[in-house]
């Protein structure tokens, strides 16, 4: 089905739509990630623990929702059929998912990311925690993205939740391989903030993912021919 | 007023346990075609392939001039679509969907949609979770006349109404109708409705187009032919007789090519024709598939 050029007022109007449907789970989870931060104000190990753990929770889970209830809901609740009555091409539709989820998703990650790295920069807290905390972020964000791709393309329920599993388990999983990388795990608790060439390469490819897989969708909903 | 409207060209989709047929269907502008069929018979698809969000795998297809699916943006941008599986977002308002759906037509047309709030009774504040099945799907309604579309696609739109929503609907229908301009194809397996408002009938069943004939011409050419046969007499042989019900000596004769000739014809014959009756819509549905699928079993 190719409409070729993309309308990007058609795109920034479903955007919009989404952001206005969602908006709720999004300023919701603002304060729930600012009171996990300010755990970290006590400067007991035991909440800074509490506070990672919270705002991986509340990260992943904005990022869950988000893909569920733009994707999946849609289908399911047959709001899908409204949309595609629309002057609405199915790239318009895939862009403006994956802009909409990322675009939203964004808000709460980098506000909880910075304020994450801003707290890690206070004086006297462990500064050479900040590259694997950076590392973790992105991961988030690649999370969140591997789940949207999986509730855009898959447009399945079972799927998606296999996704949010596998993107779940990976976070602890490559959480705990990348701590005990020698070029992370020398510095990460150090007084100094330590760029070693090893956070950089995974901080990059981590980075590359997100368009790879945002480029592997657009293949595959391409080659759609069905929508309904 | 010769422009087509739509027009389908050998348009064929397989499923796995579904096959549209080679499907082939031209519309005027203007005219309102009733698209009749049962449940299964392939009337979703059809539609979903005119709305561009299904591929036909084999034929072409042009909606207002414009190639489907390629070209669908654009096409969409005159079209009006209600489906009985369409739903809008339970957690927002009406007004919030009017201002969604205008911000996309720039033919949206505010003074009518506030017409159609009060005619349907609709309160644009009140979330459509809050709504009756009848209240939404007059939302939907006033949602796509509202964008003043040169063709209105309607898939069942009026199943599941109580009897007075589904009269609000069609009344509204009705008054849509008169604009000329304005191509209606009406997909229902309600015969009522459609003899109501379309001035042009296809039948569907099994994913074949089997009939597509202006509404008067068809009601016309179907009659159930009642005849009573003396014993040395034999019953003539008549144009387009698909089911003979009745006796040997009493016979009843639906055919889809009446000719007034007939009663002549047979009265010549020795043959009393004892009644001509006309046919409704849903019993020349009727006779007409079972005929094909006497012919033609699955």
């Amino acid at each position: 089905m190719n409409s070729s050029r993309i309308n990007l007022a058609v795109v920034r109007h479903l955007i919009l739509k989404d952001w206005y449907l969602n908006r709720g789970i999004i300023l919701g989870s603002i304060p729930v990630g600012l009171g996990a931060l300010a755990l970290v104000l006590t400067g007991k190990p035991v909440t800074f623990m509490l506070c990672i753990i919270i705002l991986c929770m509340v990260i992943v889970g904005v990022g869950a929702q988000l893909a569920f209830a733009t994707t999946i809901n849609e289908r399911k609740e047959q709001t899908l059929a409204f949309v595609m009555s629309l002057p609405v091409s199915w790239r318009e539709y895939t862009a403006a998912k994956i802009l909409a989820n990322l675009i939203i998703f964004l808000i709460p990650w980098l506000l909880l990311t910075a304020g994450a790295l801003g707290v890690l920069l206070l004086p006297g807290a462990t500064h050479g925690l900040l590259p694997f905390t950076a590392i973790m972020a992105v991961e988030m964000l690649v999370t969140t993205t591997l789940i949207v791709v999986a509730g855009i393309i898959t447009e399945s329920q079972a799927w998606t939740m296999a996704g949010i599993f596998c993107s779940s388990l990976g976070i602890n999983v490559l959480g705990y391989v990348f701590a005990h990388l020698r070029g992370i795990s020398m510095h990460m608790w150090g007084t100094r903030v330590q760029w070693t060439s090893t956070a950089c390469i995974i901080l990059i490819c981590e980075l590359l993912t997100v368009p790879l897989l945002l480029g592997a969708t657009f293949y595959v909903q391409s080659r759609k021919t069905d929508f309904l | 007023m010769n422009n087509l409207s739509i027009q389908m060209e050998g348009v064929s989709k397989r499923y796995p346990h579904f096959f549209l047929d080679s499907i082939s269907l031209e519309l005027r502008e203007g005219s309102v075609l009733g698209f009749i069929g049962a449940n299964g018979a392939g009337k979703s698809t059809t539609i979903r392939i005119l709305m561009g969000l299904v591929r036909q795998d084999a034929g072409s297809v042009q909606v207002l001039g414009h190639s489907m699916p390629a070209e669908q943006t654009a096409a969409k941008l005159d079209i009006g679509f209600v489906s009985e599986d369409m739903r809008l977002y339970g957690a927002a308002t009406l007004r919030w969907h009017m201002s969604f759906v205008a911000s996309m037509y720039p033919r949206w047309d505010q003074a009518y949609a506030d017409t159609l709030l009060r005619r349907f009774d609709l309160k644009p504040e009140q979330k459509i979770k809050g709504l009756s099945h009848g209240q939404r799907v007059k939302a939907a309604l006033l949602l796509a006349l509202a964008r003043q579309p040169r063709l209105l696609i309607l898939d069942e739109p009026t199943t599941g109404l109580d009897p007075v929503a589904r009269r609000e609907v069609l009344g509204e229908l009705m008054s849509v109708l008169t604009d000329e301009g304005r191509t209606i194809f009406f997909s229902s397996h309600n015969t009522l409705e459609v003899e109501q408002i379309s001035d042009h009938i296809a039948f569907i069943d099994r994913g074949r187009l089997i009939a597509l004939d202006e509404k008067e011409d068809l009601l016309d050419r179907w009659r159930r032919v009642r005849l009573m046969v003396p014993p040395n007499a034999a019953v003539p042989q008549l144009p387009g007789v698909v089911e003979v019900a009745g006796t040997e000596r009493l016979p009843v004769l639906t055919t889809s090519q009446f000719d007034p000739a007939v009663v002549s014809l047979c009265q010549n014959r020795g043959v009393t024709v004892e009644a001509v009756d006309s046919m409704t819509l849903e019993e020349i549905f009727v006779a007409n598939v079972q005929s094909r699928r006497e012919l033609q079993p699955a």
